[in-house]
């Protein structure tokens, strides 16, 4: 586990450092049209410009302006942003609950779906419910999410109109209570929340079926049948069970996918989260803010990888048992 | 059971789907190829007036600039796969690089280059193809260059398996012995191996790369003047009410089909010759 932290801390500070290098590596250095007056992209807002002159310290050796940057980066001193004139923090901070509720959902829906559907389509592989199955979630698994997105928004939001078509909640709506306030932030989740399960759950359905198709052949479950043990007792509490294991390192690599299916989705569906925010970001060129959602997400990604592997050592005292040595 | 003789039936269907995805394949190839003889009209040429409905002489209507969507989406595949190529072949040369020299030196080469890669592998990957994308610009090539920046660490992980299990292999370490050299070795007995995993890689790439490509113009990071199918997309999603009408149907359905399409035939043909590089996965 010590080397596993050792790595995650490596990649962290291969992040940061990335975030920092690249704007000032590449061509074209989008501050320096930001704070020329010559440019078309110049900044008016004196304020502004004045705190991203500040934040990035153009003037100062580059070593200063590294470790100025890292420890806003530690502090959570984001920058500003260009285009809407606040703190990227405290743009992050509001924009991230929203993702965090659609990913959250479509995580964990997809999984439970997922391990269910796998789990049977091994007990009969080799039939047509399988093959079905599985050509079904190779589709599903890659297709692009905003296609998928998008067939769905023509049929429930546009033709058959049971669904709204964009944002994550009614404009200008009033509620009656925190009831009806959820109820307008549930309609308008279904159908991303639908989408993202639908791109996540092809890889989650396979990988718990081949795990299974592996233990099935396992000694111990001949054991099981032996012992007379009910199919229903022999698929879940044997098969499923022991399956599980690889399933939990693969749900946090899964979080960074489905951080991915995100921007696309919340562009398709205008919804209100990281992923609207990033997109913005970039119409508008808005570099500070392109880079602090970049590290936010780059940190999530990793933590949750970090967690999935301490996780791992946790419910397999095998792999704990190698790591020891 | 695992042991019993499966019917012939499935050992056919097995093979369907990478007969199927070659099929289709060769259809968007060849529709790249004779573009400029199937297409009615120029892409960039305004041969209608705007937002025109289906009609004999535009198919699929025209778009808010009067120009023919239907042309749009036939030239919309020589980018596609053009920037499908191009980035396969960029991240499976770079994997061949570092794997195969992490693979044929060993020791502490070896553990530099398969730390990066492991530090790449952790990396998300949209973030960070956006956070490229927006500084580096927006061309094809930018493009095709950031995707297989990003992409090769998968296809250098499997090469240096490779090459390192070769490596250590009878005929070539008695290859060495009758004095052959290290290039000798590389292009005659170890290159022929790793062959069919480059073929799987670069497929693999191919359908990814083509995902990424239509993603970022969909997004607003691709090339603004190629006639993509990811920039349609983009281009019929930003008119205001557009699913208050049935403008829908001819302008934003058929490019998303043909990406979807295109990255399904990819994957079908890459399931099939993953199958025959390692028929264990076929249970």
């Amino acid at each position: 586990m010590k080397s596993r932290v050792a790595a995650y801390l490596l990649t962290v500070w291969a992040v940061l450092t990335l975030n920092f290098i690249l704007p000032r590596l590449l061509p074209g250095d989008p501050l320096s049209s930001l704070l020329d007056p010559e440019s078309s992209e110049y900044v008016f807002d004196g304020e502004v410009r004045a705190a991203l002159e500040a934040y990035y310290g153009l003037d100062r050796p580059l070593l200063d302006q590294y470790l100025a940057y890292l420890k806003g980066a530690v502090t959570g001193d984001l920058g500003r942003s260009i285009l809407l004139n606040r703190g990227v923090g405290e743009l992050i901070l509001s924009h991230l609950p929203w993702t965090l509720l659609l990913t959250g959902t479509a995580l964990s829906l997809a999984s439970v779906l997922g391990m269910l559907g796998g789990a049977e389509a091994a007990w009969r592989r080799g039939t047509s419910t399988d093959r079905l199955l599985t050509t079904a979630s190779v589709i599903a698994g890659n297709a692009p999410v905003y296609f998928v997105g998008m067939i769905l928004l023509i049929i429930f939001g546009a033709e058959l109109k049971l669904l709204p078509l964009a944002g994550g909640r009614t404009p200008f709506a009033h509620y009656d209570g925190p009831l009806s306030a959820a109820a307008d932030m549930g309609r308008h989740l279904v159908l991303p929340a639908l989408t993202l399960t639908l791109g996540l759950l092809g890889t989650k359905f396979l990988l718990v079926r081949n795990n299974v198709v592996g233990i099935l052949g396992e000694d111990f479950m001949l054991v099981a049948r032996a012992k007379g043990l009910k199919p229903r007792r022999l698929k879940w509490s044997h098969a499923l069970r022991n399956a599980l294991l690889p399933f939990v390192a693969h749900l946090a690599a899964h979080a960074g996918l489905a951080m991915t299916g995100a921007v696309f989705i919340e562009t398709l569906f205008d919804y209100p989260g990281m992923g609207r925010l990033i997109f913005q970001a970039v119409g508008a060129r808005d570099y500070p803010v392109i880079q602090g959602v970049f590290l936010m997400v780059a940190l999530v990604v990793l933590s949750a990888n970090l967690a999935a592997d301490w996780l791992n050592l946790r419910l397999d005292p095998r792999l704990a048992e190698e790591a020891r040595k | 059971m695992r042991g019993l003789v499966k019917p012939a039936w499935i050992a056919w269907f097995r093979e369907t789907d990478a007969m199927v995805g070659a099929i289709a394949l060769a259809i968007f190839i060849l529709i790249a190829l004779l573009a400029p003889t199937l297409a009615p009209y120029d892409p960039h040429e305004f041969s209608g007036r705007p937002l025109e409905r289906p009609s004999p002489s535009h198919w699929l209507g025209t778009n808010d600039a009067g120009q023919d969507i239907l042309s749009e989406l036939i030239y919309g595949a020589r980018i596609s796969i053009a920037v499908g190529t191009g980035a396969a072949v960029g991240t499976v040369v770079l994997g061949i690089l570092v794997g195969g020299v992490a693979g044929y030196a060993g020791g502490a080469v070896d553990v530099l280059l398969m730390r990066t890669v492991d530090v790449m592998m952790t990396l998300p990957r949209l973030p960070l193809l956006i956070l490229l994308a927006a500084f580096l610009g927006s061309g094809l090539l930018q493009t095709m260059a950031i995707i297989s920046l990003l992409f090769w660490p998968a296809t250098a992980r499997v090469i240096r398996a490779q090459v390192q299990s070769l490596r250590g292999r009878e005929y070539v370490k008695m290859a060495y012995n009758f004095g052959a050299g290290a290039g000798y070795v590389l292009l005659r007995h170890i290159l022929p191996q790793i062959g069919p995993l480059i073929a799987f890689g670069w497929i693999t790439a191919a359908g990814r790369a083509v995902a990424m490509e239509a993603g970022l113009a969909f997004l607003g990071l691709g090339d603004p003047t190629a006639k993509s199918w990811g920039l349609m997309m983009r281009f019929a999603l930003n008119l205001p009410g557009l699913f208050l009408t049935d403008r829908w149907l001819w302008w934003l359905l058929p490019p998303g089909l043909c990406i979807t399409l295109l990255i399904l035939a990819l994957t079908f043909f890459g399931m099939g010759l993953e199958r025959r590089l390692h028929p264990r996965l076929a249970r």
